[in-house]
């Protein structure tokens, strides 16, 4: 549905030109919700304004719905009130001199296509209905709290029933339960209707939870595409491994085949592809697959290790202990009974092991 | 790992809308670039060009450096230029003496009647300076002054002991008139401060006069020195003062000097040494205009733009109120009080005399009810048109250069924005003159000399630079997401621009029309230097019964100009509510 290829942009600043997109590829199917990742700076909100067609990219293409409306080369520029798309913008944007009806009415009345009154107030409704803010037509925007400000941008976005939605961090305006809650309902309004979605973000549970797939984007290049679990289970590279989630890492060396050198010891994990002896590389765990006891226990690895803190969360525990002088995190249930000072005892699961290179 | 996507916003920003608006845009601004070339350059063309002539306007004579010689070879030159160096030091100084603990005051304290003292300061800058001045001579004049003759009564002296027509005296009418102005600015400067900023010291453990010292001044200090650059350069250039009070005592500041070689009292007018004079003070006018440019961009650097309606705390003033009510209310008399009652008191009589049985009892609405006699409906007519086509051109005019500037990414757009900045450079005496010779020497193509259009001409091109300064701000006001937001809706440019920017900037655009529309009509100087008898306007009317001498003309018809200006002013703010802050801008 969108199909990105080869896109490049860059800015002027004052230090010189900053490449914000270097050459990225990126399809989006049908129905898909797309989430872009990344910190900030990475690109991705610039992405995002290029498929809007808010930013003109210097080189690539961009095709949406089968339509080229961005190439660079063949100099094709399909301004943005041409694109078939509706757009949720960070700040709402939300007219403040316009009511919650006119606000929504707005791409019906003065947009691509003009409908009659009445499909106008029948569409607007069933919009509103959607997100469920029937019957505030009447509301000044500058009368509503940020929640609902979200959902007038939401049905506005998606009033003239696009193919493409796009989204700039809808959701970080708001407060942390109330942006829970719209998470989950974002993802069944957007899925009900069945409207691809490209959507950016800087968090990444929210990434996780909300897409379909997870595009996670570093200085102006995409590092992985993949499912959610996947990107969290097997990371890509050091720094998806270090952006999405928590993780522990130790540098080691590559000892044998299937075993590593580091400040742990030896450990049995399968080193990367084509990493000879000798060469270094990075161990990373995530806390909640260390798993630490009071008590010896068997398995694979063990080693004693000292509980230096404890963080304690209500339905978790994060335990940061030293073993042999590298401080790990390791995320136990909140019950535990591991108290700082005590001694324990640290076990790492061989296939829990990521190992990257350098 | 959650840090916020702001940087990346930001750099975003550089690359706006506008490089993606189709080619249409690009040519509306160049052909918006060039007409405005056309508007503000040729009469500063014309001052530099008739400098190198000699003549009346439209003889073919060749060009020379005869003007420059005269000019430049004159002590008298250089004497003229001392006194006008010493007027606008000595007027800013007299400012910022009253302007900036009248911020302090009204922005930092709890004194009372807030909102009162803010209309008054508003009313006290479209009180026609020149009004003023006239006030301050009826009370200072050592010939007809009032307070010199109480004086001379009561303490039985010989000489008048007060006498206005000095340098001193002339800065210091100057001075109060520039207060409210500059009220205005210092408080858009301290208000765009972050009270964060401030807070954070207190928090740290510092005292409020050690925070005051250390944070408020350093980060305000850009703000104050700008406007300080601002009001010398405005200085330099003003005329009512240094005419109503140089001329008759032969004191000579530079725009006197361009006034008087363009319309003498006697002889014919010399076009080639007002611009000879005139180059001096173009020159002037840019450097400050400069200057004044960099120390902005200087103090925009510490501003912040939190978007939060919050302020800190006012410092509760306790005993110290009367004190501080005493300071504003001595200043508001100095500047509306005392010279609105002179001029109320002197209309009323037959002569202007001090208060006494006999004055009472010859009180006389006569010179109000022969008023429109006297005066015509021509200039009323004439100052209507001002009031009405002045501030629409201008904001018209304001509103499409702020909309390319502020929003468009057309690459000529800082050129633009520089361009109509120029008139707050150039000094609006040397506008009217260039404009005046440019009607006179070239009639034929410009065919406007002698007619009230020369003034609309005159006062939009002034005005042009402080139209687009407000129409700047309140364009970056209105978040860019709200335009792209109607773009992705699939609303083309133009109807972007009309259905969501234009309501959104409608309250600040109305703001400033309405105070152009004042400011046109309290004009005087370049309505004066376009004199014909068919372009009078009111303005020009009481600098004539003033030239003859009629003083309870002139005052009555001075005190029907300022209760106008009070009653517009008072009807707007009623009308909008953030008039407190017209004309804050510049």
């Amino acid at each position: 549905m969108i199909s990105i290829r080869a896109l490049q942009k860059s800015f002027r600043a004052q230090q010189g030109r900053v490449d914000a997109l270097r050459a990225i590829d990126l399809e989006v199917a049908e129905g898909e919700f797309c989430v872009l990742l990344g910190p900030s700076g990475c690109g991705k909100t610039t992405t995002l304004r290029c498929v809007a067609g808010l930013e003109r990219p210097d080189g690539g293409e961009i095709e949406i719905a089968g339509k080229l409306v961005n190439s660079a080369a063949r100099r094709v520029y399909v301004p943005t009130e041409r694109r078939d798309i509706g757009m949720v913008f960070q700040s709402y944007a939300i007219w403040p001199h316009m009511n919650v009806f006119q606000n929504v009415a707005f791409p019906l009345t003065e947009g691509r296509t003009r409908f009659s009154k009445r499909e106008v107030a029948d569409k607007v409704a069933r919009a509103l209905k959607r997100v469920q803010l029937d019957g505030l037509g009447d509301r000044p925007a500058t009368d509503l709290s940020g929640g609902q400000q979200q959902r007038v941008a939401m049905a506005r976005a998606m009033v003239t029933e696009p193919k493409i939605l796009l989204m700039d961090e809808p959701l970080s305006n708001l407060d942390a339960r109330l942006r829970e809650q719209m998470r989950v309902e974002l993802r069944k309004i957007t899925k009900s209707v069945g409207v691809t979605v490209l959507y950016v973000t800087h968090d990444q549970a929210e990434a996780l939870s909300l897409g379909d797939r997870v595009c996670v984007m570093n200085a102006g290049e995409i590092l992985q595409i993949a499912s959610p679990h996947e990107v969290y289970e097997r990371p890509a590279n050091l720094f998806v491994a270090q952006f999405v989630g928590e993780m522990n890492f130790v540098p080691g060396k590559i000892a044998a085949q299937g075993r590593i050198e580091c400040s742990l010891g030896s450990l049995a994990a399968s080193p990367p592809n084509g990493g000879t002896v000798g060469a270094p590389v990075t161990l990373a765990i995530r806390p909640e697959h260390v798993r630490v006891a009071p008590a010896p226990s068997h398995g694979s690895a063990n080693t004693l290790g000292k509980v230096t803190s404890k963080n304690y969360l209500g339905d978790a525990a994060l335990l940061e202990i030293e073993v042999n002088g590298v401080c790990l995190l390791a995320k136990m249930p909140g019950d535990t009974d591991l108290r700082v000072g005590q001694n324990a005892l640290v076990e790492f699961p061989a296939q829990r092991w990521h190992v990257f290179v350098g | 790992m959650k840090i916020e996507s702001r940087s990346e916003a930001v750099i975003g920003f550089s690359e706006s809308l506008g490089r993606l608006l189709p080619q249409g845009v690009t040519l509306f601004a160049a052909g918006l670039s060039g007409f405005l070339v056309l508007f503000i350059g040729l009469p500063v063309a014309m001052v530099v060009l008739m400098s190198f002539r000699t003549g009346f306007p439209g003889e073919v004579v060749p060009y020379t450096l005869e003007n420059y010689a005269t000019v430049y070879l004159t002590p008298r030159t250089y004497e003229v230029l001392l006194n006008t160096i010493f007027f606008a030091v000595s007027s800013v100084a007299i400012t910022l003496v009253i302007a900036v603990p009248l911020v302090w005051i009204l922005m930092r304290t709890d004194i009372p009647f807030k909102k009162t003292i803010y209309v008054l300061l508003t009313i006290g800058i479209l009180i026609p300076v020149f009004l003023r001045t006239i006030a301050w001579i009826l009370l200072l004049s050592p010939r007809i002054g009032l307070v010199n003759k109480w004086l001379q009564d009561f303490f039985d002296l010989s000489e008048p002991p007060l006498n206005l027509y000095s340098l001193t005296g002339m800065a210091f009418v100057q001075g109060v008139s520039f207060v409210p102005g500059a009220f205005f600015m210092l408080a858009a400067a301290y208000r765009s401060m972050d009270p964060s900023l401030e807070e954070a010291a207190y928090t740290a453990g510092v005292s409020k006069l050690r925070t005051f010292l250390k944070i408020n001044i350093p980060i305000t200090f850009p703000a104050i020195a700008a406007v300080m650059v601002y009001l010398f350069m405005t200085a330099i250039a003003v005329f009512e003062v240094p005419a109503i009070v140089g001329l008759p005592a032969r004191i000579h500041v530079l725009s006197s000097l361009i006034f008087t070689s363009t319309t003498p009292s006697t002889g014919l007018p010399d076009y080639g040494m007002a611009g000879a004079y005139g180059a001096i003070m173009l020159i002037l006018g840019l450097t400050l205009a400069f200057l004044y440019v960099r120390l902005v961009k200087q103090g925009k650097k510490y501003t912040v733009i939190t978007g939060r309606g919050y302020r800190p705390r006012e410092i509760a003033l306790g005993r110290w109120k009367w004190a501080a009510l005493a300071f504003v209310f001595a200043y508001l008399s100095i500047e509306v009080f005392i010279p609105f009652s002179v001029l109320l008191w002197a209309s009323l009589l037959p002569y202007l005399q001090l208060p006494s049985a006999e004055a009472l009892s010859s009180l006389t609405l006569k010179h109000y009810i022969e008023m429109p006699n006297h005066v015509g409906v021509r200039p009323f007519v004439n100052t209507l048109i001002l009031m009405f086509s002045v501030p629409t051109i201008t904001m018209i005019l304001s509103v499409l250069v702020s909309w390319i500037v502020i929003r468009t990414q057309v690459s000529f757009r800082g050129f633009m924005d520089t361009l109509v900045f120029i008139p707050h450079a150039v000094p609006g005496i040397l506008m009217a003159v260039g404009l005046a010779y440019l009607g006179l020497a070239y009639r034929d193509y410009f065919p406007l000399y002698g007619t009230v259009l020369i003034i609309v001409l005159a006062h939009t091109i002034n005005w042009i630079a402080y139209g687009t300064r407000t129409t700047n701000s309140v364009m970056i006001q209105v978040h860019r997401e709200l335009e792209e937001a109607g773009r992705v809706a699939g609303a083309s440019s133009a109807r972007v621009l009309w259905k969501v920017v234009l309501p959104l900037i409608a309250v600040g655009v109305l703001n400033s029309w309405v105070w152009i529309g004042m400011l046109s009509y309290r004009e005087v100087t370049m309505a004066l230097t376009l004199l014909t008898r068919s372009n009078v306007v009111i303005s020009t009317v009481v600098w004539q019964f003033w030239g003859s001498g009629w003083v309870p003309q002139v005052s009555a018809l001075g005190v029907v100009l300022i209760l106008f200006a009070a009653l517009v002013v008072g009807a707007v703010r009623f009308a909008l509510s953030r008039v407190g802050e017209i004309g804050a801008a510049s």
